[in-house]
């Protein structure tokens, strides 16, 4: 039988609420829950800035969203978000070579070819807008459009460092975990990424 | 301050980012939610076992077929001459009787509806012999 020295210490102990194991899986769902609700959109613009299609983009964040919750439910919650983007930037990676070979076989095969852009030109584009904030908007849109542009352009490993480091506030530490190199490694990418875009983007923004 | 420094940069695409992030449409917003709720469930899920895979049903079909096959083969005695192709069409022939009975089966239905007096008169013949016929 438990004893207890003093009477509040076993009120202490008889007032902790005991947790049984499916009160445990239930507040990890729940925590999982909110973790993907608050990462998941930014993480479909992230995909969807590389991918530059929306359709893919969702897969990519889906398959993310199932791998994690599969592979790493149990890890410590704040190791979660560096995974997560571990495995989107693997999904995109992944996505993006089988797209260059899917791009060399059709580039053999006779018929129509695909849109370079992956997209096709939607009607609703060119309808005008009477909203008051238009102007705005629209040079909003621009100048988003030219950095996705520029984020496109740079390689890989630069653009995922500038995005998680800058999008997504991730220390480097973070940022290393997520894209699986070195903290200096992440600091030379960030760095070159920052260079390369100033160069870019400075006569757009200035 | 330069207006390009890293800062000011870095600052911008952030806002930009984040508005973006803002201006996702509904049918994204609404296949993110569909897509946590799966992943969700799949985490509360155990895990699908071999057969519940959607490969597995093909896969134990073709073993089970190869094991039918090795079934046969071992189960034909030693020194009995494996079937000719003369007396496997004996089996074909029973199979296109087979298959010309299914498709006349309907002139056959036909028939016995047509003959339902005649069975009907045997049946009360039978059960009662010393009985003079009625018609």
């Amino acid at each position: 039988m438990q004893c207890f020295a003093t009477l509040p210490d076993a009120q202490l102990t008889w007032d902790v609420p005991i947790r049984t194991p499916g009160e445990s899986v239930l507040d990890q769902t729940r925590e999982l829950e909110k973790f993907l609700a608050d990462i998941e959109r930014r993480a479909f613009r992230m995909a969807q800035i590389a991918l530059r299609n929306e359709d893919d983009a969702l897969d990519v964040v889906q398959d993310a969203m199932l791998k994690l919750v599969r592979n790493y439910a149990a890890k410590p919650a704040a190791e979660w978000r560096p995974l997560f983007y571990r495995i989107l930037e693997n999904g995109i990676r992944d996505l993006q070579r089988r797209r260059s070979v899917r791009g060399r076989l059709m580039a053999w095969m006779p018929g129509p070819k695909e849109d370079p852009d992956g997209d096709a030109q939607d009607p609703m584009d060119s309808v005008a807008d009477d909203s008051p904030d238009a102007p705005q908007l629209l040079m909003q849109a621009q100048a988003m459009e030219q950095l996705e542009k520029s984020l496109r352009a740079l390689p890989a490993r630069q653009r995922e460092a500038f995005m998680l480091r800058n999008f997504e506030g991730m220390d480097v530490a973070e940022t290393a975990a997520a894209m699986g190199c070195s903290q200096g490694s992440v600091k030379t990418h960030y760095s070159r990424a920052v260079h390369t875009l100033r160069e870019d983007l400075g006569e757009v923004w200035s | 301050m330069n207006e390009n420094s890293p800062t000011t940069l870095e600052q911008r695409s952030r806002d930009l980012f984040d508005e973006s992030v803002g201006n996702v449409n509904m049918r994204v917003r609404s296949r993110l939610n569909q897509a946590r709720h799966a992943a969700l469930e799949a985490a509360v899920r155990p895990r699908a076992r071999f057969f519940d895979m959607p490969y597995a049903a093909p896969a134990a079909g073709v073993c089970a077929a190869a094991l039918l096959a090795v079934v046969v083969w071992v189960g034909v005695p030693h020194g009995e001459k494996p079937m000719i192709a003369s007396e496997s069409q004996t089996s074909f022939e029973d199979l296109d009787i087979v298959a010309a009975a299914e498709e006349s089966s309907g002139d056959t239905l036909e028939m016995l509806q047509d003959d339902a007096d005649f069975y009907a008169w045997a049946a009360e013949k039978n059960a009662n012999p010393d009985g003079n016929d009625v018609g």
